[in-house]
């Protein structure tokens, strides 16, 4: 394919496209950091529960963290954290928080987790 | 009690990378307790929470909107606000006894040379409701007005719910309404003191969300301009024993790192005067559990 033509499946009718010229930015994904951890968590889902217990599906192993101590959930392609009731609460840059919609580069702290957020596009 | 900032700009909105963190829509703040919903100031954040209300479609909702002020950062959302157009919606706008400046000045902006849909044609019922006095009480919720220092005028509101508080004072120049005018001149490191009905209207707030838009340096540029310094704001919390203050309607010319220095500074100030005061700017999309 010239690098000057862009292929994709048309909104409607699902049927491949080619179009020459205008060429949409790759489509990077938002993400969740922790740096001390060395751990990278990609996030493509709806919802994510974070904690230590068995229902979450967004494991952090600490017994600082609540068992399902927050949520994140993505509403029109933006993702907010809400506290789920935890006992030590969620920090947003150092700000005590019920919940908030995440930027990039916002530093979530739940108990002893400092989770960066990385805005995808 | 819950209070979600929607907009904390100041005068026009201001889109764009320089503020994407602390949002570029104007004013306009909920405050939730159980299922009473109070809405203070229609500026542009107010058509992203008709976006909220609305998800799900529409359902029955009864909102409670007190404008500070009807300046355009302050009533600009309204025609976009989605609930106003439901049927569902029964939508009580106050302003102060015996006057529906605010209710008429809301339904003027529809007018045909202004926007397409007419006022008339809205299918919520929009009804105007006056303070009787400087209070009214919605389900086990009180809210009290009091007046400020801006050009034209505006209200500041208190929130009491079961032994909790929150203020909400946006466009108030304090600087005008100093007890010793001099003292910024003499020593700009000294508290300032505020006028003694001010300070009991907002005192022991556990949240304080006020007008914080100009620097030491761009106040004395904008005198009049009815906004104060913020570093005033701060004094105005610690004598007023607040505990947590949120700096709003942030200045369309500053960016996310500006508002991020005003805070550093204002925090610095609160440590100078000796009080247990946290301060932070307020942004958009953050919710805060009072």
């Amino acid at each position: 394919m010239p690098s000057d033509t862009t292929e994709f499946e048309d909104f409607h009718t699902q049927v491949a496209v080619r179009v020459k010229g205008f060429r949409p930015v790759v489509q990077r994904p938002h993400m969740l950091e922790a740096r001390k951890r060395r751990e990278k968590f990609t996030l493509d889902g709806n919802e994510y529960v974070l904690g230590r217990g068995d229902k979450a599906t967004l494991l952090l192993d600490s017994e600082e963290v609540s068992r399902a101590h927050a949520k994140i959930t993505r509403v029109d392609g933006e993702y907010t954290i809400e506290d789920l009731g935890s006992r030590n609460g969620i920090t947003l840059n150092g700000l005590r928080v019920h919940a908030a919609v995440l930027r990039d580069g916002d530093e979530v702290q739940l108990g002893d987790v400092v989770l960066t957020y990385r805005e995808g596009t | 009690m819950f209070v979600r900032f929607w907009g904390v700009r100041g005068s026009i909105p201001t889109p764009g990378p320089r503020t994407r963190r602390y949002g570029g829509n104007t004013s306009c703040v909920e405050v939730r307790v159980d299922d009473t919903l109070l809405v203070f100031d229609a500026g542009t954040g107010l058509r992203e929470l008709g976006v909220h209300l609305m998800r799900g479609g529409a359902k029955p909702l009864t909102v409670h909107l007190f404008l500070s002020h009807p300046h355009w950062d302050h009533i600009q959302g309204f025609p976009f606000f989605g609930p106003a157009y439901s049927k569902n919606t029964t939508l009580y706008v106050y302003g102060p006894k015996g006057d529906d400046k605010n209710y008429q000045l809301l339904s003027g902006q529809m007018a045909n040379a202004y926007f397409p849909v007419r006022f008339s044609d809205l299918g919520g019922k929009i009804v105007s409701r006056s303070f009787s006095g400087s209070s009214v009480s919605i389900d086990d919720v009180k809210v009290t007005c009091f007046g400020q220092k801006h050009p034209g005028g505006s209200m500041g509101f208190r929130v009491d719910h079961e032994e909790k508080s929150v203020v909400f004072a946006t466009d108030s120049e304090l600087d005008q309404l100093l007890v010793d005018p001099d003292i910024v001149q003499r020593d700009a490191s000294a508290l300032r003191e505020l006028p003694d009905d001010l300070v009991s209207s907002v005192h022991g707030a556990d949240l304080l969300v006020a007008d914080a838009q100009y620097t030491d340096a761009e106040y004395v540029q904008k005198v009049g301009w009815g906004h104060p310094r913020a570093t005033t704001v701060v004094d105005l919390a610690a004598q007023s024993g607040v505990r947590r203050l949120a700096l709003t309607h942030h200045d369309p010319m500053h960016g996310d790192r500006d508002v991020d220095m005003m805070v550093l500074e204002c925090v610095e100030r609160a440590e100078g005067h000796g009080v247990e005061l946290e301060v932070f700017g307020a942004r958009e999309g953050v919710t805060l559990k009072v």
